[in-house]
């Protein structure tokens, strides 16, 4: 056999995982070559997304080489997408935050201290503000990018420790409408149903995602499941924007902004009219709600009576025509299961949640849901959001397990569970976020720890805040992997171990919790955040000389950083306070973790459960095993979520209602935001330019081509964007991708000029406390020709 | 320079015109297709800011489906960037791009 080269030996060892996945034979194999790509290959799951890919990290003399699918998780199916490419360039960046920095004023320059004495004045500060100000001057922001052990781990330490409820993360900002969606209409957060619904759904319903670009390697599996059977599964894209995800949609709806709750309205209105109902669903399981009151069904449809298709077209503008709304609604009705899919498009609103509802009452009044192939499935952004922040207590009113934290029986059970005194915690939620960064502005909270995140970029109308958060007068914590336009605004700079450099967990969008497990060390001095954690709380005990603080770092006391201390995190976390809630992990201990090609979906209270990969599906009797302990009798499905205590889904019926704000004579467009495939939210890691020598990323604003002929825009031509909250501008894209009248403008750009969230409106829903960060009015102008544009450097 | 293992998805009746296109190109080597339109295609570039370029185009158009990465080497670039021979351009590149 002839030698091959190394370089030719990586190429087969690419293309023959590649064909692995499609079953294609290559003409050549690899004969055991080990070590020739890689020395070590560690199992993990993707830092990137809600989508949960499982992935190997390839080490040779322990530094990151290579990266390669999982074929057998459930998740990806092996398959990665581009921001994988990340991992690499992340790891060894010389930009990598490697030494605790510090600075007493915001106008000083940063110096390197020590860990000793950043931990120190971390503690110091925080119980100075608590001394003189109270508990509720403190609080912690924190991130669905955080492992599940570093949120819970704050979050106990805020709440049983400084007695504050002051504890939010950025999934605040695009999952908290789904949050409430399900807790109103089904009682229980997150998806009853999960990914393997894929391959048995006839009916993809997509609304308000592009998910082509957002969610990949999810996208993948639909768009195989349409491509086998292109006849019997049909696809609906139902979005402003006409995106990559509209390929393979036999129709796109494509309507104003906001226009949407009108259209599900009208496809509920159809069902109904055309008597498509599944009668025996809403009579067993269903009941309905109207405000504070329960109505009936008929009721219900004198309510929807006036949502025809013709009425919902004339709202929806656009080229929505009544005849595509009547399809749309009998092909949902009439499939052998239909998903129903969406991510920002309509969380990102001020009626957020009821445009959640609006599309679960579709899946309750047709029966589509709890079968194989049938779910309403919210698409979740980041990769730990569910896992971290909705299920670890990682939001101002709710502790972990799903508890609502004003709820005293479990409130009670939180601080038994923890070992501490009864009324630790304190009985009512704290500032949801904008709130929070309302107080911060008006200096109600004095000391802030922001973790894994930087709102000094991602809040809406982002000005005011920003200001907020520079003042001397706020002390301000940042724990991160690179400078940000947060560091920027900070005293103390916490300098953290990547993914893969720390062990934990993540829980992705379809209630998997996966464990990443610790593979190289970080750089420098950058230190998991538990360890920071741990060693932060015991400092703020010994200066306030309460011993209550020792108590809720008791169990993690004396344990290594790099697993152990995680791990007995998780351990608390999973064995106490999961145990007989929703979310039971019980048997997703680490080691099952570990065995797990992929990981385990609550619930799964134990470990023999676990290790077949837990509860496909949620309530179903056979295949949730929490079903039988709160069953009556033998029906097929029991909906015992927390929320309903009448174990029973709810139709809600919820009106039209305008966004916050509309196009006028002043501003007469719609301004919608988003992401890009290849940025991730803020580019902190995906955009780091220390020096450039050539064309430079930067945000650029979709035009379509109507408005661009009448307004002599060509493309490249630099546009001013202009909102009641100032002006930005960015170069312009000329394409059939917005609606004539709507422009849309990424949001991940560092530059000052081009910082979309400037001018975005910050109105929020009432229920979830969400912005509007998708629909606001602006005006538009070309102010020159193309540009060359300037670096975005964020240092310290 | 990194060495990516793909598979691109096409709509079947667009993947012999598709493949012949990644074929011509220097930094590609098509390795197979299949009749449910999969390309499985290796992608050799001078560095990962390159293949992203690559990556991004073939994503735009509207005949292809889906860029499934299955396999990614990139020793050589680390190598160069524990030397600061490389700072990386952790942001895709967007040059002035028209419709």
């Amino acid at each position: 056999m002839n030698a091959i080269s190394r370089r030719q030996f990586i190429k087969r060892a690419a293309a023959l995982t590649a064909a692995s996945y499609v079953g294609m034979k290559l003409p050549f194999f690899l004969a055991d070559a080990q070590g020739q790509d890689a020395d070590t290959w560690t199992r993990g799951t993707c830092r990137l997304c809600g989508v949960g890919c499982r992935l190997e990290l390839g080490l040779r003399n322990g530094k990151p080489v290579a990266l390669r699918g999982v074929s057998d998780s459930r998740t990806n199916l092996g398959y990665l997408c581009m921001k994988g490419m990340l991992f690499h360039k992340i790891m060894e960046h010389p930009d990598r935050l490697t030494k605790p920095l510090y600075r007493e004023k915001k106008s000083d320059d940063f110096r390197e201290i020590s860990w000793e004495e950043a931990l120190d004045i971390a503690a110091q500060k925080f119980v100075d503000v608590k001394t003189e100000y109270g508990s509720d001057a403190c609080a912690y922001y924190g991130s669905g990018q955080a492992q599940t052990e570093e949120t819970y781990f704050f979050q106990k330490v805020m709440r049983a420790g400084l007695q504050t409820n002051n504890v939010e993360g950025n999934p605040r900002l695009c999952m908290a409408s789904a949050v409430g969606g399900y807790l109103t209409s089904f009682g229980a957060d997150e998806p009853i149903g999960g990914y393997s619904d894929i391959e048995q759904c006839y009916y993809f319903f997509i609304i308000g995602s592009n998910m082509a670009e957002a969610h990949p390697v999810i996208w993948r599996r639909v768009m195989r499941r349409k491509l086998d059977n292109p006849d019997t599964v049909k696809v609906v894209n139902a979005d402003p924007r006409i995106s990559a995800t509209s390929r393979i949609a036999d129709l796109h709806l494509q309507f104003d902004p906001g226009t949407d709750l009108a259209l599900l309205n009208a496809m509920a209105h159809v069902i109904i009219e055309e008597d498509l109902v599944d009668h025996d669903f809403l009579r067993d399981y269903c009941v309905f709600k109207k405000g504070g009151d329960t109505i009936d069904f008929d009721q219900f449809a004198k309510d929807v009576a006036e949502y025809t298709p013709e009425k919902a077209a004339e709202i929806c503008g656009g080229s929505m025509n009544p005849d595509d709304i009547r399809k749309t609604a009998r092909w949902f009705a009439n499939s052998k299961g239909t998903m129903s899919m969406w991510c920002m498009g309509i969380n990102q609103r001020k009626r957020g949640v009821w445009a959640n509802n609006l599309i679960h009452n579709l899946h309750l009044l047709t029966g589509q849901l709890c079968k194989p192939g049938a779910d309403s499935f919210s698409l979740t952004g980041q990769p730990n959001a569910c896992g971290g922040v909705r299920e670890g207590g990682g939001l101002c009113h709710i502790l972990p397990g799903h508890r609502p934290v004003a709820k005293d029986p479990l409130r009670k059970d939180v601080e038994r569970l923890w070992g501490v005194p009864e009324g630790r915690i304190p009985p009512k939620p704290g500032y949801h976020t904008m709130a929070m960064f309302s107080a911060v502005n008006d200096r109600k909270i004095r000391a802030i720890w922001i973790n894994c995140t930087s709102p000094a970029q991602s809040l809406p109308n982002l000005t005011p805040y920003r200001d907020g958060m520079a003042q001397d007068e706020v002390f301000v914590v940042v724990t991160d992997v690179f400078a940000t336009k947060t560091t920027e605004v900070a005293n103390l700079v916490l300098p953290t171990a990547f993914h893969f450099e720390k062990t934990g967990v993540y829980g992705c969008t379809e209630r998997r919790s996966q464990i990443t497990p610790k593979a190289k060390d970080a750089p420098g001095e950058a230190m998991p955040e538990v360890w920071m954690i741990r060693e932060w709380a015991r400092r703020m005990g010994e200066k306030l000389n309460d011993p209550v603080f020792a108590k809720v770092i008791e169990p993690f006391e004396g344990l290594e950083p790099d697993f152990d201390l995680p791990k007995a995190i998780w351990d608390e976390y999973t064995q106490k306070l999961t145990k007989g809630r929703d979310n039971d992990l019980r048997g997703a201990t680490y080691d099952v973790l570990l065995q797990m090609p992929d990981g385990v979906q609550w619930p799964a209270p134990t470990e023999k459960f676990a290790l077949t990969g837990g509860a496909v599906k949620k309530f179903v009797r056979g295949k949730d095993p929490l079903v039988e302990e709160h069953g009556e009798g033998d029906a097929p499905y029991v909906f015992y979520g927390p929320a309903h205590a009448d174990k029973k889904l709810y139709v809600w019926f919820r009106p039209h209602a305008l966004p916050g704000e509309v196009p006028d004579d002043e501003y007469p467009m719609y301004l919608s935001t988003g992401r890009i495939i290849d940025h991730w939210h803020t580019t902190s890691m995906t955009g780091r330019i220390p020096e450039l020598l050539r064309a430079n990323p930067y945000s650029f604003v979709e035009i379509n081509p109507k408005d661009a002929e009448r307004m002599g825009i060509k493309p490249n031509d630099m546009i001013e964007i202009t909102t009641r909250r100032g002006k930005v501008t960015m170069p312009a894209r000329v394409m059939e991708g917005p609606l004539e009248g709507t422009v849309f403008a990424y949001w991940h750009d560092m530059a000052e000029s081009r910082m979309i969230n400037k001018v975005v409106n910050d109105v929020f829903d009432p229920g979830s406390q969400e912005p509007e960060f998708k629909i606001g009015a602006c005006r538009i102008r070309p102010v020159s020709g193309p540009r060359d544009l300037d670096p975005v450097v964020t240092q310290l | 320079m990194p060495i990516g293992g793909f598979v691109i998805t096409v709509a079947p009746e667009e993947i012999d015109t598709v493949e012949a296109e990644l074929s011509g190109r220097d930094a590609c080597e098509v390795h197979g297709t299949d009749d449910k339109g999969n390309i499985v295609a290796v992608l050799d570039t001078e560095t990962s800011d390159a293949m992203d370029d690559i990556v991004h185009e073939l994503e735009q158009d509207a005949r292809i489906l889906s860029v499934g990465l299955a396999y990614l080497h990139a020793e050589d670039e680390v190598e160069k960037i524990i030397r600061g021979e490389l700072t990386p351009d952790l942001r895709k590149r967007r040059r002035n791009e028209s419709s």
